[in-house]
């Protein structure tokens, strides 16, 4: 079955990695000369010795030049990318075979209907976790030296880096499969499982993600009410909150003088959170299809 | 053509009461017959008959609403790899995967299924000069219908069912697979079970017989036998339904004269009455007699139905 299974997905594989090259060579050139930016403007000691106070202007030119392009380029990209792989591979898996007619090929050999699909999708599944690794490592090199003046907490960075776009990859995937075990057909299985798919994914990092852990709060001692007065405390770069006086804390309301936030430090708790979310969708949905190919009796009606 | 082969032993396949339905609709139903090992099965119908319901029964692909199908005595369900490995199956229209060589669909066939035969398969497309190397989809009908049967041959499996494997074939490569198949299984012993709505041609390759109309058995048994239990009489145009035999089966009306099949009692042929002519009733027309008998006369497990009229007569259909 691993032969198998590799010949019928090569083609996406190869498409796979075409698509890993082309991020790649993007991510060189472009990381190339926002890293020699970052080292000319003696950034990363103006970090550690005051969390940018003191050099706003190095950090508001190295931000002018760089920042746009992080966000347009790689946003709109990085939101749908991972479920349009997703649903492009998992969409095909079992539909083409009832387009086809090769159901009654594949499924009469020697090996049980929910045999060959546990095997497709295990095999299937792990290119898929390469597939998306690859994609995070380059894009998460391609951004450290950002990443040192944003935090990866904020929107756009933490959906690039860590776990959660290969989470997303899965998920998108693992509706697509069931859904093409219900609809029959590649491309409206694609779809019915990318549009819940993306509903799923904003409602989660808008609603929901900024509550994964009970965020914290600070007495904000350079606002207007505070008693240190918006005067008495430094201009600071954009994403650090005077408040916290750290990189990366992210801020979510301002009550008076009291700030909720949640510290830069909770970045791989929450990516662990919201992995874990995505992957317990897929797995749900592949042992649904799993189970619905081994129960249902016919496929001809 | 043996006749009584098998009767001892336990048949190659059983169906008991088999059926299948769709929604309220029964594709199939109260299908029950036996096929002894060795026979090559003619499963005739036109389309819509429930031919490729009870084949994807027998082969696992589909589960019977009641009843269930043996083979070898043994219940056939997708569940088992070992149930899966009692049956080759030829498919409706060859599905093979187009962006596959014939060689990677071998590899497939090797990969899917333990007792493969390499050598038989390779062997086959030599034979029958179609390249290894080559895609599927640059395959000519016939091609493909051979890489497919060859595909079930090397699963050495010891039942092989082949769902109308030569409808988009032109004649000659119709006969030519054919004539692979029933060698095949004269050498290997391999049990056949073959079905077809061009009734042409089967008599030559087939020692029994199982007649499937209106998702009912309508007849099944070894050719030879069904044919010695029935007659042709020809009668004139004008006789009423009412003077024929109890045993007649169906009739149809000619120019001037009417052709009825007429199953034959135990004491041979019933004795005509003047005018009426009696004579052997050939394969086609034993098959067709059954494809046309009117639905009401189809009664509920009983192949050859207890004594009724024939209905209306319709005419002889053109093949």
């Amino acid at each position: 079955m691993i032969w198998v299974s590799w010949r019928q997905h090569r083609g996406q594989a190869a498409a796979c990695l075409a698509l890993i090259a082309v991020l790649a060579v993007y991510a060189i050139i472009e990381g190339t000369s926002m890293r020699t930016a970052f080292g000319n403007d003696n950034l990363a000691p103006c970090l550690a010795r005051s969390q940018g106070t003191g050099c706003e202007t190095a950090v508001g030119a190295f931000m002018n030049e760089f920042s746009s392009e992080v966000n347009i380029a790689f946003w709109s990209v990085a939101l749908i990318v991972p479920g349009l792989i997703g649903v492009l591979v998992g969409g095909s898996l079992i539909a083409r075979e009832l387009e086809f007619g090769t159901w009654r090929l594949a499924w009469s050999q020697t090996v049980p209907r929910a045999r060959w699909l546990a095997a497709k999708l295990a095999l299937v599944t792990g290119g898929l976790i390469v597939v998306g690794a690859a994609m995070t490592a380059v894009i998460t090199w391609y951004r450290a030296p950002m990443d040192q003046l944003t935090g990866r907490l904020q929107h756009n960075i933490f959906d690039f880096e860590g776990l959660v776009p290969t989470a997303y990859i899965l998920c998108a995937f693992g509706f697509a499969v069931l859904a093409g075990l219900l609809i029959r057909r590649s491309i409206p299985a694609m779809v019915a499982a990318f549009v819940p798919w993306l509903a799923i994914r904003l409602v989660i990092e808008f609603v929901f993600r900024s509550h994964f852990m009970t965020p914290l709060t600070v007495a904000d001692l350079c606002g207007p009410g505070g008693p240190n007065g918006p005067g008495n405390c430094g201009m600071g770069i954009g994403f650090v909150p005077q408040a916290t006086g750290r990189v990366g804390d992210l801020i979510l309301s301002m009550n008076g003088n009291l700030i909720t936030y949640q510290p830069a430090s909770r970045f791989w708790p929450f990516q662990f959170i919201e992995a874990g979310i995505f992957v317990v969708l897929t797995a749900a949905a592949l042992g649904t299809a799993v189970w619905l190919l081994r129960r249902r009796a016919t496929w001809t009606a | 053509m043996t006749i009584d082969k098998g009767i001892s032993k336990i048949p190659a396949l059983r169906a008991e009461h088999l059926g299948r339905r769709y929604g309220k609709a029964w594709g199939l139903r109260d299908c029950t017959f036996d096929v002894p090992a060795g026979a090559v099965t003619a499963l005739v119908g036109p389309n819509g008959a429930g031919k490729t319901t009870l084949l994807e029964m027998i082969t696992g692909l589909l589960r019977p609403t009641e009843g269930q199908v043996l083979v070898f005595g043994e219940t056939s369900r997708a569940e088992t790899a070992a149930a899966l490995a009692r049956v080759g199956y030829v498919a409706q229209d060859h599905p093979l995967y187009r962006d596959f060589t014939v060689a990677d669909m071998f590899r497939l066939g090797r990969a899917m299924n333990p007792g493969w035969d390499q050598q038989l398969a390779a062997g086959r497309m030599e034979a029958l000069g179609i390249p290894l190397g080559r895609k599927v989809k640059r395959l000519s009908g016939g091609q493909r219908a051979q890489v497919s049967l060859s595909m079930a041959l090397a699963k050495r499996a010891p039942l092989l069912v082949l769902d109308e494997p030569v409808a988009s074939l032109d004649p000659v490569a119709r006969t030519e697979l054919m004539r692979d198949v029933t060698d095949v299984a004269a050498a290997t012993n391999l049990t056949v079970l073959i079905s077809s709505h061009v009734v042409a041609e089967l008599e030559r390759f087939c020692d029994w017989l199982i007649v499937l109309s209106r998702g009912r058995v309508q007849l099944a048994g070894p050719v030879g036998e069904l044919l010695a239990a029935h007659r042709l009489l020809t009668v004139p145009r004008a006789t009423p339904d009412g003077d024929l035999p109890e045993a007649a089966v169906h009739r149809s009306d000619e120019n001037g004269r009417s052709l009825v099949v007429v199953r034959a009692g135990p004491d041979g042929p019933a004795p005509p009455r003047p005018g009426w002519q009696d004579g052997p009733v050939s394969f086609e027309q034993l098959v067709l007699a059954y494809l046309q008998r009117p639905a009401a006369q189809t009664t509920e497990d009983n192949p050859a139905p207890a004594a009724r009229r024939p209905g209306p007569s319709t005419k002889e259909a053109t093949r």
